[in-house]
């Protein structure tokens, strides 16, 4: 079983992460986040194995998010998925040490992420 | 007045198509179709000649979607539909499981998003070939007539402003939306630099 936390202050965007992954892995528990603080607050009652993480959200965006999720779940593989595909996020990814995927969310891209995590 | 020499016009309409090529990659793989674009259009304006350039016809009511960006240069972006398009696109985002009904909830922010991901997509290929990032705000969304929308914006583009406007067709659908940027005077001399710059870079 894995647990996947969506973060991204798009509705729409939440719902199509849920759609794709449920397709592809229907037993997955998912659950959401509407920004960084909210992702790092539910991390006190949900253990994601994987974080699927928007870049420019209200408050606490995704390059901020990382270091707190990181002090409460050191080993969760964090994909940062974004409309912000400059290089200079990608470099920050990269640093960081985490996957870089690119909007929109289609099935390709989430097949992309889960492959990532899988590996 | 604020000028461009025939090299760097061209250079600027280059640039900004490159931009909205991504944009319309991106716009192309939101609905799942072939997006066509066309030919960028370059010109010095005051708001009220934008509104005329940007607004379609017999004032219909339009749907848009702003972001600022700041960084090499400072411009606020606009992309822009016919309203009653607007599901449509929204239906192409999402499929096919949603009724009507959710449909019309989420449309606001279906089409923010699809802003977003389209604006970025756009301004991260200027801000990658400059090697400066971009600062982006939030998208927000707007409808209203052309001038609706521009009148809500901010005080500082009641001068002149640069528009580069491009259109862009999903055939199949008959959806045309366009891509709109507004640069004010420092703005658009800090974008001189940056075509400076460009060029500068091509001609080692």
């Amino acid at each position: 079983m894995t647990n996947v936390l969506v973060v991204d202050d798009s509705r729409v965007s939440r719902m199509l992460s849920r759609q794709y992954i449920l397709h592809k892995h229907p037993q997955w528990t998912i659950a959401e986040a509407a920004s960084g603080e909210e992702a790092v607050d539910k991390l006190s009652d949900f253990t994601p194995d994987l974080i699927l993480l928007d870049v420019n959200m209200p408050g606490m965006g995704g390059i901020a998010a990382v270091e707190k999720i990181r002090e409460k779940c050191p080993d969760v593989h964090i994909t940062l998925l974004t409309a912000n595909v400059q290089d200079a996020v990608r470099e920050r990814a990269n640093l960081l040490g985490i996957h870089f995927a690119e909007k929109p969310i289609t099935e390709a891209c989430i097949d992309q992420i889960i492959a990532s995590y899988e590996s | 007045m604020f000028q461009l020499t025939e090299l760097q016009h061209d250079a600027l309409a280059e640039i900004f198509n490159l931009g909205v090529g991504q944009a319309a990659a991106a716009m192309s793989r939101i609905v799942n179709e072939e997006v066509t674009m066309s030919v960028p259009i370059v010109a010095f304006q005051n708001r009220a000649e934008v509104a005329t350039t940007l607004d379609s016809p017999n004032e219909r009511r339009i749907c848009a979607i702003a972001q600022h960006f700041e960084g090499a240069f400072k411009t606020k972006t606009f992309l822009m539909f016919l309203e009653e398009k607007s599901l449509e696109l929204v239906r192409l985002m999402v499929g096919q499981s949603l009724s009507m009904e959710e449909l019309s909830e989420m449309e606001q922010e279906a089409m923010s998003e699809i802003g977003n991901i389209v604006l970025n997509s756009c301004m991260a290929t200027l801000a990658n070939i400059s090697g400066r990032e971009l600062q982006g705000s939030l998208p927000t969304y707007h409808v209203g007539t052309c001038n609706d929308i521009l009148s809500h914006s901010d005080k500082e583009w009641d001068g002149v402003v640069l528009t580069l406007k491009i259109d862009f067709n999903i055939e199949r659908h008959e959806i045309h939306g366009y891509v709109a940027f507004l640069l004010d005077l420092p703005a658009m001399n800090d974008l001189r630099d940056y075509i400076d710059a460009y060029l500068a870079k091509l001609t080692g």
